[in-house]
């Protein structure tokens, strides 16, 4: 089984972690589909290379899906506003519907048959090769410097923008560069896992981090752990029971969630019954 | 106790029985089913992709590779109708016996003229295949070549019972010339009548029995109907009078049955992989099926 599991394994084990934590930012700013709106941009970008007969390995078309992965981070940015009627989610709903709508009408002009399109955009977990795997962590290793140093901008755009405005910052512009380096994780990481298991490891262990622990730290620590505890389990079970990994993996995550939110709904009990003792 | 050693002796003879039988995997269930009149009980068969599953798109699961690491022998079309999952599954399964070029490769269109080659391949064509129509299997006597490719292979690999082989090929020979002329003479009333297909599978098979199946749901293979072309399909439809739509399982239906009712023309369900339609668990009950299933729907 190793032969068959091992680079799966490393991905799910090397991957993750700047996922989880994009994913407490993500989670924090309420702007839960934006990972399968940008996804959704850069194919859109993929699918205009294709009209124009362009290679799809080629860096001009990976170039095109970087620009409209940054034109949906301007769009959220701009839309982004400190106090709206229209909230975010539905900015990001209609960005994603429209980039679909036109990837099918582009696609029905270009007349190039969509398996290779979604062999491009959606990768599979189990036949991940070592290469795609360095690359993508290099990628995250210098995403994830970039985000550390400078931290405390981006958690404090994310976590406290009055306090952000008032500080002074430029928040839409911090806004654009998050968005922005967001997307180039997403896309990459869609290319090698597909778009099912971007979301969860982006959602599933922020939301139990959060479930369970105030601090950032905390929660980033817990997050971490669930994702590797669920990706590498997901594996296991996919190996086990002959299962699609990518599916398996991310019910997997569903079922860790419930557990937890168990968990989270007793200690809450506890400490409500400690109170009320007390009094 | 004494049970231990009679148990432990069963299992190793289970396993060197296993081992002595050739670990065949093929990509397509056509393929398959050819290789199973061939290779019997001789051989440990995997089949990837399910009958009803569209050949251009199978979702790759952990025992696809693992079956590949194992295989003694991999059948595959070789015309690219895999091109979209079987190359990474091969490239992770990593196995030297099933490399191209090896006894252990069976690519069934080796030796097969295919039809309609694209002069020149390009992406506005749609999704064509530079080869050629991959969907070959359908027609009986290219299936006998593919049989007797596979028997030469297995022979080639596992000499021992080269014999058997032989005969099973023989046997299939036979079975399908025998019945040649049973389907020749159901389709021979249709010769030249039109008929609709969703995707373009059935070149060889309307070459072999005289039918024509030129006009298709899909603008171009692989791209989803559009209403245009639907409309221009159902006038085509009406002016040459087509009484049938063949569609395949993975496909549409309630697409074929629009256009079916616009123009009086009954769906035909078609498969072109043996498993595919109820009671087609070989070869022959599936050219059976889909023979009878036209030439009633024809009439």
């Amino acid at each position: 089984m190793w032969e068959v599991m091992f680079w799966p394994i490393v991905a799910c084990v090397l991957l993750p972690w700047l996922l989880v934590y994009l994913g407490l930012h993500v989670v924090q700013r309420g702007i839960i589909f934006i990972d399968i709106a940008m996804a959704q941009m850069a194919s859109l970008g993929i699918c205009l290379a294709v009209l124009f007969h362009l290679d799809l390995q080629s860096w001009t078309t990976f170039g095109i899906a970087l620009g409209f992965t940054l034109v949906g981070g301007a769009i959220f940015s701009v839309t982004g506003k400190r106090s709206s009627q229209i909230p975010q989610e539905a900015v990001i709903g209609i960005s994603y519907v429209v980039a679909a709508a036109a990837a099918v009408l582009l696609l029905s002009r270009a007349a190039e048959g969509d398996e290779e399109i979604k062999n491009m955009l959606v990768g599979n977990i189990l036949l991940v090769t070592p290469h795609e795997v360095w690359k993508c962590f290099a990628l995250f290793v210098v995403v994830g410097v970039f985000h550390f140093i400078l931290r405390r901008s981006f958690l404090l755009v994310s976590f406290d923008r009055d306090g952000a405005y008032q500080k002074g910052l430029r928040v839409r512009w911090w806004d654009f560069l998050f968005y922005a380096v967001f997307g180039l994780v997403v896309t990459s990481f869609v290319r090698i896992a597909g778009v099912l298991l971007v979301f969860s490891y982006l959602i599933v262990p922020a939301v139990c981090g959060i479930n369970l622990a105030r601090r950032i730290s905390r929660r980033l620590l817990i997050g971490w752990v669930i994702a590797w505890v669920g990706g590498i389990a997901g594996l296991f079970l996919s190996f086990w029971w002959d299962l699609p990994s990518g599916a398996a993996i991310v019910c997997t995550f569903g079922a860790i969630l419930i557990l937890i939110s168990f968990i989270g709904l007793a200690r809450h009990r506890v400490r409500a019954g400690a109170a009320t003792d007390s009094q | 106790m004494k049970k231990i050693p009679l148990i432990l002796s069963t299992i190793l003879a289970c396993a060197l029985s296993a081992q002595a039988k050739l670990n065949v995997v093929a990509t397509l269930p056509d393929f398959g089913s050819l290789a199973r009149e061939i290779g019997g009980d001789k051989i440990n068969l995997v089949v990837l992709a399910k009958a009803t599953e569209d050949p251009h798109f199978v979702d790759a699961r952990p025992s696809f590779v693992v079956s590949l690491r194992n295989a003694d022998l991999l059948i595959d079309g070789g015309a690219e109708l895999e091109l979209g999952w079987l190359p990474p599954l091969l490239q992770n399964a990593r196995d030297p016996k099933i490399e191209i070029g090896k006894p252990g490769r069976v690519q069934a269109s080796q030796g097969i003229r295919l039809m309609n080659v694209p002069a020149n391949v390009t992406r506005a064509a749609g999704d064509v295949h530079a080869l050629g129509n991959p969907h070959f299997t359908v027609d009986p006597i290219i299936a006998k070549a593919i049989a007797q490719h596979i028997a030469q292979s297995f022979s080639a690999v596992d000499a021992a019972n080269a014999g058997f082989y032989e005969a099973n090929y023989k046997k299939f020979e036979a079975a399908i010339n025998a019945k040649l002329q049973e389907w020749g003479a159901a389709m021979s009333p249709f010769k030249g009548q039109q008929v609709v297909a969703y995707h373009d599978s059935w070149p060889y098979f309307a070459h072999r029995f005289g039918v024509n199946i030129d006009i298709f749901l899909e603008p171009k293979p692989g791209i989803p109907p559009s209403p245009s072309h639907l409309t221009e399909v159902i006038a085509q439809m009406k002016a040459q009078k087509v009484k049938a739509i063949i569609v395949e399982p993975f496909h549409d239906r309630r697409i074929a049955e629009k256009v079916a009712s616009a123009t009086g023309a009954k769906v035909v369900e078609f498969s072109q992989f043996p498993g595919g339609l109820p009671g087609t668990d070989s070869y022959v009950k599936l050219v059976d099926t889909v023979v009878s299933r036209l030439a009633a729907a024809l009439k």
